[in-house]
């Protein structure tokens, strides 16, 4: 009988025993080593052990009489020091064993992020029986847990803990959760669905430091912000266990290297599971582990077999949450996306084709045709025929859509359709049975979607689910192709559904494509920023370019730097620097702008960083001129120098100018402050223009200077300039909230209705008090110079990818 | 393998289960589990409750399980036969489809030194599941400490099923089961419990858990069924994606098993699936693993039956 030595007795190396003992039981005689101080369970189900909902007697593959009944010496609990191929013997702690084959499967080892403190008391990883009973035992006492990684081991820690009573952090680096496993969207829903038991998941989380004196109490993050913890589990990846190979001379990559029949370099030595490494790939779930096991088997007995790595699926093991993912759904040139989802149900499906062949799918909340998809990933079958109803899966059977309309029918007759005006569906239902059949009609007898015009959707929805075809609902005013909603309806949605993330957008709303497209992308981030600015974080790859690069460009790919001058005032210091800037970066062009600003034009990218910096150090920061928001306050000189002058405009331009500075708006906003009706800052065609008089201050709205021109129309008149700088404030925050991206206020203004505007902003003191409270909380964020922020930090960059200007043409 | 259960004769925790379904505005007995008590057997044939009656019908005018820790002839209509049969104490528990109410399940219990158990309603208040009520037996002590604990979303067994929407099998109970109740639940030898969401027309949330100890068990195998279409797809079918038996162990479906599936109307599962009704049933055919009692569920959740829970003694 030969001798066949183990080492590890994990899930891929006992399956090999399990085939092996099947087809030749006297084939070996067979020693098995394995640290752990017991046999092969089901390492996958170590999640429902954590969670209490399986017990360890549950998940033993092997026991004591499954090992003694096939012969197996066991040396459980005992390491193996070293393999000495020369004389063909394994080296235990307890002795050598001799070997004809030697099979190795030591797995993989946890990988343990290097930071401080890493080593106390209380830090474990998740690999095995004896750190889930170390969570099990931390959780009794209570307390807050923090796990490191939000991958599948990571939150199925998070989730048991957290049924064993803890309070728990997850970190995760990435952007979203699974990220190699889901896309953001599906990434949204689970998130949304361990936030809904307790836990708290934050993303993008660096991880500094682990805190304390002789045991963990404490996680320190890069951001600054400390979290408490009786616990932190490591979840952040595995490698290959290699060190006894790499002793024994084995040939050794990332894991251990093998053939297709699962030999390593040396003929007589195989290696199984997590510790091998083929044709460059590493194998960290279970199926591709029983498939090498069969392989293994078969190359012991002589037998013909060679292992062929298949495309994988993913499932979480958390009650409750449903995922699937499988195959490759990255975006790239070729490829189509067919997306299907139903926020109330929170169903998230996307199928990604390339050469009409399924490749990937990623599905959240609804996973019943998870393994047919996979099926015909790994098949590549031809979905040609089928394309149009693939996302509903194999038992589709012509089913209806979700109606959209579904939501609207169900509101009862007293919900309020236009808050404005306190309109309910009872009375606009009335109003259609009384003759009113379309929009105008509506507004002209109940005053609804007359006034701000938000609820315009909706009306027309009532319209629809009343007269059912016969109202034509008017040609699509959607945002872009992506969705059938409009501006005003995502504005509205995202602020009564809190949706506070794109993902959230696109899933709630139900985008029809997976991240929205760069139409939308712009102006949901605009929304979402204005509606949320402490809970959103801006989304740079979200902005046009210049926006991006904090600078306008160019038409040759330079840019134009304009530094910030407030109300149009500068010093002999600033224009030196400015000058010094010129020179240095041998600026060729200065230009003074109309907003009372000088213009840097044909400054490199690359030196973009650089000039910024010069100017900060000489006081100044950014003008913006780039941005969708506050642009300039342009003034005169006022009353200190002007003998028309009725009060101090220049101070009060900078005044409003300090207020209103850094803050984004759905398009630019320029200001004046003219110290009297002569008006010489021309503040009768801005957004927002002040008029000095000798009674106080005349505060004008929506004007325009551009493709249309047109008077500022009378807001209010102040009496002080505290009052002018706040109606100035509510003004610019009621537009914040309310206006489709991309609409000047002048624009705004002519939807919505200057009454509309006046009984927010002038009437009503609460509601301007919450609005200038509300663009306060917003500066909080916002009122921030990124030139500073982004010399300091993301320089690098603007540094040139490649020599672009070889393609001036374009 | 199984050390939660022993597989010996023992007089269970629960001596009567019986569903009621509102037919013509009251609610007749459909079937029940009356073992020898073949007289309160015959004294609740002869019974029906009208909304609000008794405590099957409370528990559909209120729309809320109900417990009895007492049987008192005032609210317990059937009180001298439950008294004659050694019966004390009873739980109601209401099973809507949307608004429709298709049955009341009613298990009664008797009293003894040595009956251990829990059967308990848990309700949300103020975002965290409250003790709503609980029969325990003789298991004082856990009792008190379960009247004094309460549960957010995700934690602990009825946190856990809460958050999940989901029915919930848990194992080994005096290690698990949030980190507070554990130590009294391995004094009081609960081992298993099954914890099931009880939806209601108010959009409520209650939570039903069976806590069953060795000695006095609830059961001795216990299942769970998902029967979402979510899940097992549209054709109406049900798989076993939990379950522990003393007799049989693990009934999960582990790595590369295929899990037990059962199409509506085949067996007595696929009686529940079919029908959306309970089956209360002993000594028929298709008891698995021999046992002589049946008990099946079926929780009806966005208008169909999403899982169904069973257990077998």
């Amino acid at each position: 009988m030969q001798k066949l030595v183990v080492i590890g007795a994990g899930m891929a190396s006992g399956r090999v025993l399990e085939h092996l003992f099947e087809q030749a039981p006297d084939a070996y005689e067979v020693t098995l080593f394995n640290a752990e101080a017991r046999g092969n369970y089901n390492r996958i189900m170590l999640s429902p052990v954590l969670s209490g909902e399986k017990s360890y007697a549950e998940i033993v593959t092997h026991d004591d009489d499954w090992y003694n009944g096939n012969k197996v010496t066991c040396r459980f609990g005992e390491s193996v020091v070293g393999i000495d191929r020369a004389r063909k013997v394994v080296i235990g702690e307890n002795g050598e064993v001799a070997y004809d084959k030697l099979l190795i499967g030591t797995g993989s080892a946890p990988f343990i992020i290097p930071v401080p403190g890493k080593d106390l008391p209380g830090v474990i990883s998740y690999r095995d029986l004896d750190d889930t009973n170390a969570m099990i035992e931390a959780s009794s006492k209570g307390g807050s847990a923090v796990v490191i990684g939000g991958g599948l081991l990571g939150l199925e820690a998070a989730a048991g803990l957290a049924q064993r009573g803890m309070d728990v952090t997850v970190l995760h680096l990435m952007g979203h959760l699974m990220e190699r496993q889901l896309d953001e969207a599906a990434g949204y829903l689970l998130r949304k669905d361990l936030e809904g038991r307790g836990i708290t998941v934050k993303t993008q989380a660096s991880t500094k430091a682990i805190l304390g004196e002789d045991k963990a109490e404490a996680v320190l993050l890069d951001s600054g912000e400390t979290l408490p913890a009786d616990l932190v589990v490591m979840a952040v990846g595995i490698r290959p266990e290699t060190r006894l190979a790499n002793d024994a001379g084995l040939t050794v990559g990332r894991g251990i290297e093998v053939s297709a029949q699962m030999q390593t370099s040396d003929p007589d030595v195989y290696a199984v599971g997590e510790c091998v490494e083929f044709d460059g790939q590493l194998f960290g779930l279970v199926a591709p582990l029983y498939d090498q096991a069969k392989v293994v088997a078969a190359a012991l007995l002589g037998e013909d077999g060679a292992f062929v790595p298949k495309e994988l699926s993913t499932k979480l093991k958390v009650t409750g949450c449903d995922l699937f993912s499988a195959g490759d759904f990255a975006e790239g040139e070729g490829r189509e996306d067919i997306v299907f989802r139903d926020p109330a149900r929170g169903v998230y499906k996307r199928l990604v084709i390339e050469d009409n062949r399924l490749i990937g799918a990623v599905m959240y909340g609804d996973t019943a045709d998870g393994n047919w998809f996979f099926g015909l990933i790994k098949d590549g079958t031809d979905i040609e025929e089928m394309r149009d109803t693939l996302i509903f899966g194999p038992s589709y059977q012509g089913g209806a859509a979700a109606d959209p309309l579904s939501a609207v029918a169900a509101l009862p007759l007293d919900a309020e359709i236009c808050g404005c005006n306190g309109i309910c569906k009872g009375t606009i239902v009335s109003a259609i049975e009384g003759g009113a059949t379309d929009l105008g009609a509506i507004k002209a007898t109940t005053k609804a979607s007359a006034s701000c015009g938000t609820c315009t959707g909706l009306v027309e929805q009532v319209l629809q689910v009343t007269l059912g075809d016969d109202f034509q609902m008017p040609a699509s005013q959607a945002i872009c192709g992506c969705t059938d909603l409009s501006h005003e309806d995502v504005r509205r949605l995202i602020k009564s559904q809190e949706l506070k993330s794109q993902a959230a957008v696109w899933q709630e709303l139900g985008w029809s494509t997976p991240n929205g497209c760069h139409v939308c992308r712009p102006a949901v981030n605009y929304y979402l920023l204005a509606d949320w600015p402490l809970e959103y974080q801006d989304d740079p790859q979200s902005r046009f370019i210049n926006e991006r690069k904090h600078a306008n460009i160019q038409k040759d790919g330079t840019f134009s730097v304009v530094p910030r001058m407030f109300g149009g005032m500068t010093t002999p210091d600033e224009l030196r620097a400015i000058a010094d800037a010129a020179d240095k970066y041998k600026v060729p062009t200065v230009h003074v702008t109309g907003g009372q600003r000088i213009d840097l034009l044909g400054v490199k990218g690359e030196d973009l960083p650089a000039i910024w910096a010069d100017l900060n150090a000489a006081g100044m920061v950014s003008g913006h001129a780039y941005a969708k928001g506050l642009r300039t306050v342009k003034t005169c000189v006022g009353k200190d120098h002007c003998r028309f002058g009725t009060q101090d405009s220049t101070g009060l331009g900078i005044q409003l100018e300090k207020k209103l500075w850094g803050s984004w708006t759905p398009h630019k906003v320029k200001l004046a402050v003219s110290g009297c009706p002569r008006n010489c800052a021309e503040a009768t065609c801005k957004d927002i223009g002040v008029v000095c008089v000798d009674s106080g201050y005349q505060i004008g709205v929506a004007g325009a200077a551009g493709m249309d021109v047109k008077e500022t129309e009378r807001l209010a008149e102040a009496r002080t300039e505290q009052e002018a700088i706040d109606l100035a404030t509510a003004f610019m925050q009621l537009y914040r909230e309310n206006a489709k991206y991309l609409d000047r206020p002048y624009k705004w203004v002519a939807k919505v209705g200057l009454d509309w505007v006046k009984e927010r902003v002038v009437d009503d003191l609460e509601e301007r008090a919450a609005l200038i409270a509300r663009f306060e909380l917003s500066q909080t964020i916002y009122r921030k110079d990124p030139w500073a922020e982004e010399a300091e930090s993301k320089s690098e960059q603007y540094q040139p990818l490649a020599d672009l200007t070889l393609e001036a043409a374009e | 393998m199984m050390e939660a259960m022993t597989d010996t004769e023992v007089r269970t925790f629960i001596e009567v289960t019986e569903y009621w379904v509102p037919e013509e505005g009251v609610l007749k007995l459909a079937g029940g589990n009356y073992g020898d008590l073949t007289e309160f057997k015959a004294a609740s044939g002869q019974t029906s409750f009208a909304k609000g009656e008794g405590l099957p019908g409370m528990a559909w005018a209120e729309e809320r399980p109900v417990v009895f820790k007492t049987l008192d002839p005032a609210s317990f209509k059937r009180a001298d036969a439950a008294r004659a049969a050694g019966l004390t104490s009873a739980v109601a528990v209401p099973l809507f489809d949307g608004k429709a109410l298709k049955a009341v399940l009613v298990v009664l219990c008797g009293d003894g030194e040595d009956r251990i158990g829990a059967l308990e309603v848990w309700q949300s208040k103020d975002n965290l599941l409250m003790l709503e009520d609980g029969y325990y037996g003789a298991a004082k002590h856990f009792e008190f400490v379960s009247k004094h604990t309460h549960f957010p979303r995700g934690q602990g067994l009825p946190g856990a099923v809460w958050a999940a929407n989901t029915p919930i099998l848990m194992r080994d109970l005096g290690s698990s089961y949030g980190f507070v109740r554990s130590e009294s639940a391995g004094q009081a030898g609960l081992t298993t419990g099954l914890g099931l969401p009880v939806p209601v027309p108010s959009g409520e949330t209650f939570v039903l858990t069976l806590l069953s100890a060795r000695g006095t068990p609830i059961a001795r195998r216990f299942e769970i069924w998902d029967a979402r279409a979510a899940r097992v797809g549209k054709d109406g079918a049900a798989v076993l994606i939990d379950g522990i038996c003393a007799r049989e162990g693990r009934l999960w479906a582990a790595e590369a098993e295929e899990p037990r599936r059962a199409a509506a109307w085949q067996g007595l599962i696929g009686r529940v699936l079919g029908s959306g009704l309970p089956v209360v049933d002993q000594g028929v055919a298709g008891i698995a693993a021999g046992y002589e009692n049946f008990v099946a569920l079926p929780i009806h959740s966005k208008g169909e039956v999403s899982h169904i829970v069973a257990w077998y003694s």
